[in-house]
């Protein structure tokens, strides 16, 4: 295995496809101890890991604490309220502080976007993205890609299509800068007013016909959408987006039978998925959160065990 | 810079076959009939050791022996300064282990931080009766108090010198060499 | 008394000649190659003077943030950048929409007596975009310029009335053009790049809907209107068709719409000092700026000065101010950047930092170095590196994306009315 460059996991518009790799092959190793007894490892035994997150997130927060503790890492939690970003003790402020901690790896969440390679210049501590802005969500993106190669064994030509509120969301950005590098077809889809400006230019196929798309999806990733967004004139209403780009029963039968529906969870029943599909289809979103446990592990095992530069 | 290497064959294949043999046989005149034992691979190569050796325990007295296999990577001590990180392979210990005599399994001792990590990782999962120590070859250098209960080989070597075990199961053949670099 | 400057180049927007200066009381009172005797003498050393620099477009954060600057920083940042005349907007705390606060700005930037600086009213009471300001009492008070700077007037009729009214006063209104629907919530150029990253996008629509307005609304009423800090390609098409019918629409443009664009934001990783309003555009806004000024499309270069504190800057990009200090960059960064490819010739920089802002803030006898005209002057030297860097800038504040960057250009002396405001030597 090369030896992993990164200090900081920011976004995986920044990751080769070999990185990918190594993080996804890493993850099937620490799935393993979450099986065990013991469910903890020295590899990190004694780094200080700290949770700086600006955005109310418990899911990912824990997720990321339970992992860094199986790694027998120590971790502190900071939160702070969104209004906290612009009143108060400044970001900057908060991370120089924290570095009296001498953290060795600070994971960050914020509501606004590309801001933290900006602020890596304020801290020795490598920095992990649980997700800032619109922008991306590198571990979530790295789950996902883990759970489609567990079950369909490559990524390699996969048909993936994302639905729904495009624009706002870093999950899908993440996923396709991801399934992009393995050489996948990716179609977005949703409300054009939800597709982000010349976002073709990216790479992806766009389309608003979620009933022509899912027919030939491989893996079927549908999103959420905040129901704020309904108020700030995307679209008209909700019952409209519903007609339009619901994962229903009637849509799910014209996909292939093998396809997978995943979801980052959680899901907003009769919203982004029909409540009638929850047996079938909450199983493998469940088998996501999972994954992502092993996926956050690897990661902070490469950040975590990295060569210091003195 | 010349990379001249001196090539030196320590064991052939018959050898490797013979010693195990002869291990073997020491670990089941060792164990008394009221132990149990389980071989644990060290991975990678002490893996292939352990299974080779189940096989001849199960030929030589028909006894199944449980198997487990260990890898040690996230047990090291030196995580933070190696360079290109090992790839984490597959642990698995399938039994129960107290009550049980555990013979860790490996290719090679040199310092013993190597058995150091799995005595560490085999007590997370467990508590063994008694935990021994397998090796093919012991070359010695040791940096921390640690000692084979079973050995194949003891080669004395220089610190310029490097042990190669080749096993079929990864390497062309069966053979142990020393190589030692010429400059 | 009189003050001899020797061996030096004139820059005129029409001519250069190299010839000795001589100055009294404050004016030029004669150019030639032999003058006789004088009492103080300044040898410029074959270096080229410009008529002193004119800003249409300060931020002096005064009254209201003197904490970013004030007007002696503002003044002596001004005098650094060879600026010898400033107008400042009214977008301050409280606005400069009633007479008292335009005279308490002169009266002030005359006490500190380093350059002039001229007050821009407010077109609205408070920049509200409602109700007309006392444009006779405003320029009574020393107003040059009209503006709400900082936002639009959106009320079409409303800004009709400005235009009508302002006729009669031949006050000029400045337009920030930004339609602040289409703008909401957005920090940087709507583009690949905004949709790359997730980040809410401006559209440079939302400049030329209403650059096209203004000039619809100027056409047709005969009005006299500027266009502040142009920033993209679809507006200069605009202006240009504009001209050619002969609307009196005069527009500027800053330094960093012909020095950066969102290529730039992007490899920078989005640092609040790199955020701006009109944001950054792209590749072709840029060299259609350039093109703009070089054809005359684009009048002038203004500086869009606007301080910012270092804890705002620090914001994340999305939640930081918009604004870069420019005053002591903007000669450096024409020179750097347009004399050096050739875009524009040393008499277009005289044309574009001082000649035209005069003639279009009406400023009489400035702009110009010839005889009969005020002495503001600016030496500089068009080889000299310079690094840009916190504790060389005499603002208070230091939002600059060119922190750090090296710069061809310095101004070696600034001259106000004959006296040496500025000189880098004894800085």
């Amino acid at each position: 295995m090369e030896e992993w460059q990164k200090k900081h996991i920011l976004g995986i518009k920044d990751f080769s496809r070999q990185e990918i790799e190594t993080v996804l092959s890493l993850a099937d190793s620490f799935k393993e101890i979450s099986e065990r007894e013991v469910k903890k490892v020295p590899a990190l035994r004694g780094k200080t890991i700290v949770n700086l997150f600006f955005e109310y997130s418990t899911r990912t927060r824990t997720s990321f604490e339970l992992a860094a503790k199986r790694l027998s890492a120590d971790v502190v939690n900071f939160s702070f309220s969104t209004s906290s970003l612009t009143k108060g003790e400044t970001i900057v402020d908060t991370i120089k502080n924290l570095e009296a901690y001498h953290p060795d790896i600070m994971i960050m969440r914020i509501g606004v976007g590309a801001c933290l390679k900006s602020f890596s210049q304020y801290t020795q501590a490598s920095l992990i993205n649980a997700g800032d802005g619109n922008n991306e969500h590198p571990t979530q993106a790295l789950l996902d890609m883990f759970t489609v190669k567990e079950i369909k064994g490559t990524l390699e030509n996969l048909n993936v299509l994302i639905v729904g509120d495009i624009a706002h969301s870093r999950v899908a950005r993440s996923n396709i800068f991801g399934f992009q590098k393995f050489s996948s077809n990716i179609t977005v889809c949703g409300p054009t007013s939800l597709i982000p400006y010349e976002f073709e230019k990216i790479g992806v196929k766009v389309s608003n016909d979620f009933d022509k798309e899912i027919e030939s999806a491989d893996i079927i990733m549908m999103l959420r959408i905040q129901k704020e967004r309904q108020g700030a004139t995307f679209f008209p209403t909700l019952r409209e987006y519903v007609d339009r780009f619901s994962l229903t029963p009637q849509r799910l039968k014209k996909a292939k039978k093998d396809s997978l529906v995943m979801h980052p969870g959680p899901v907003n029943w009769d919203v982004e998925i029909s409540s009638s599909l929850k047996e079938k289809v909450h199983p493998l979103i469940l088998k996501q959160a999972e994954n992502g446990l092993a996926i956050r592990m690897a990661a902070l095992y490469l950040v975590g065990t990295k060569k210091r530069e003195i | 810079m010349s990379n001249k290497k001196e090539i030196k064959k320590i064991l052939s294949k018959d050898d490797i076959k013979r010693t195990l043999y002869r291990l073997a046989h020491q670990i089941v005149e060792k164990s008394s009939s009221s132990e149990e034992i389980a071989l644990v691979g060290i991975q990678t190569r002490g893996v292939y050791l352990a299974r080779r050796i189940q096989s001849i325990i199960k030929e030589i007295e028909g006894k199944d022996v449980p198997l487990g296999v260990l890898d040690i990577t996230l047990y090291r001590d030196d995580l933070t300064v190696l360079g290109p990180k090992p790839i984490v392979k597959e642990t698995k210990l399938a039994f129960d282990l107290s009550d049980k005599v555990v013979i860790l399994v490996d290719d090679v001792l040199y310092t013993g931080r190597t058995v150091r990590a799995a005595l560490n990782e085999i007590m997370d999962f467990g508590r063994p009766k008694r935990v021994e120590f397998l090796v093919l070859v012991d070359r010695g250098f040791r940096e921390l108090p640690i000692r084979a209960d079973y050995v194949g080989k003891n080669i004395p070597t220089s610190r310029q010198e490097v042990v190669e075990v080749n096993l079929e199961e990864s390497d062309c053949n069966d053979e142990v060499v020393v190589i030692k670099n010429m400059d | 008394m009189k003050l001899l400057i020797k061996n030096s180049i004139l820059v005129n927007a029409n001519e250069t000649i190299k010839a000795n200066l001589l100055i009294e009381n404050g004016k030029i009172i004669s150019i030639g190659k032999d003058i006789k005797e004088a009492d103080k003498e300044i040898d410029a050393k074959g270096k080229h003077i410009f008529p002193g620099f004119i800003d249409l477009h300060t931020h002096l954060r005064t009254p209201g943030r003197e904490g970013e600057e004030d007007i002696l920083s503002g003044s002596t940042a001004a005098a650094k950048g060879g600026f010898t005349t400033i107008l400042c907007t009214p977008n301050t705390e409280p606005a400069i929409d009633n007479e008292g606060l335009a005279k308490w700005i002169r009266e002030e930037s005359q006490s500190v007596g380093l350059i002039d600086i001229y007050p821009i009213g407010a077109i609205t009471m408070n920049r509200e975009g409602k109700k007309l300001t006392e444009f006779g009492a405003l320029k009574k008070a020393g107003c040059l310029a009209l503006s709400d700077d900082g936002v639009s007037v959106e009320d079409t009729l409303v800004l009709r009335r400005a235009y009508e009214y302002a006729k009669m006063f031949d006050l000029l209104v400045i337009s920030h053009c930004e339609d602040s629907q289409l703008s909401h919530g957005g920090s940087m150029r709507e583009s690949f790049i905004s949709s790359k990253y997730g980040i809410a996008g401006i559209p440079d629509i939302a400049e030329s809907l209403i650059v096209a307005r203004n000039i619809e609304l100027a056409k047709y009423l005969g009005a006299r209107i500027h266009l502040a800090h142009i920033s993209s390609a679809k507006s200069i098409e605009i202006i240009k068709r504009a001209k050619k019918e002969g609307v009196k629409v005069t527009a500027e443009t800053c330094p960093h719409y012909f020095t950066l664009t969102i290529d730039d934001l992007e490899r920078e990783g989005f640092p609040g000092n790199y955020k701006v309003n009109p944001p950054l555009g792209d590749k072709k806004d840029l060299i259609a700026i350039k093109k703009a000024l070089a054809d005359g499309t684009i009048d002038c270069i203004a500086t869009d000065h606007a301080p910012h504190s270092l804890a705002e800057k620090e914001l994340p990009f999305e939640l930081a101010p918009f604004g870069f200090i420019g005053l002591e960059m903007a000669f450096s960064l024409t020179n750097s950047y347009l004399v050096k490819d050739k875009t524009l010739s040393l008499e277009d920089v005289a044309n574009k930092l001082s000649t035209q802002p005069a003639a279009i803030a009406r400023l009489d006898k400035r702009g110009k170095i010839a005889q009969g005209y005020i002495a503001d002057l600016v030496i500089t030297d068009l080889t000299r590196k310079w690094k840009v860097e916190g504790k060389n800038l005499a603002s208070k504040s230091m939002n600059t994306p060119f922190l750090g960057h090296e710069l061809e250009g310095t101004i070696e002396q600034t001259i106000k009315k004959g006296k040496v405001i500025y000189s880098r030597l004894k800085d």
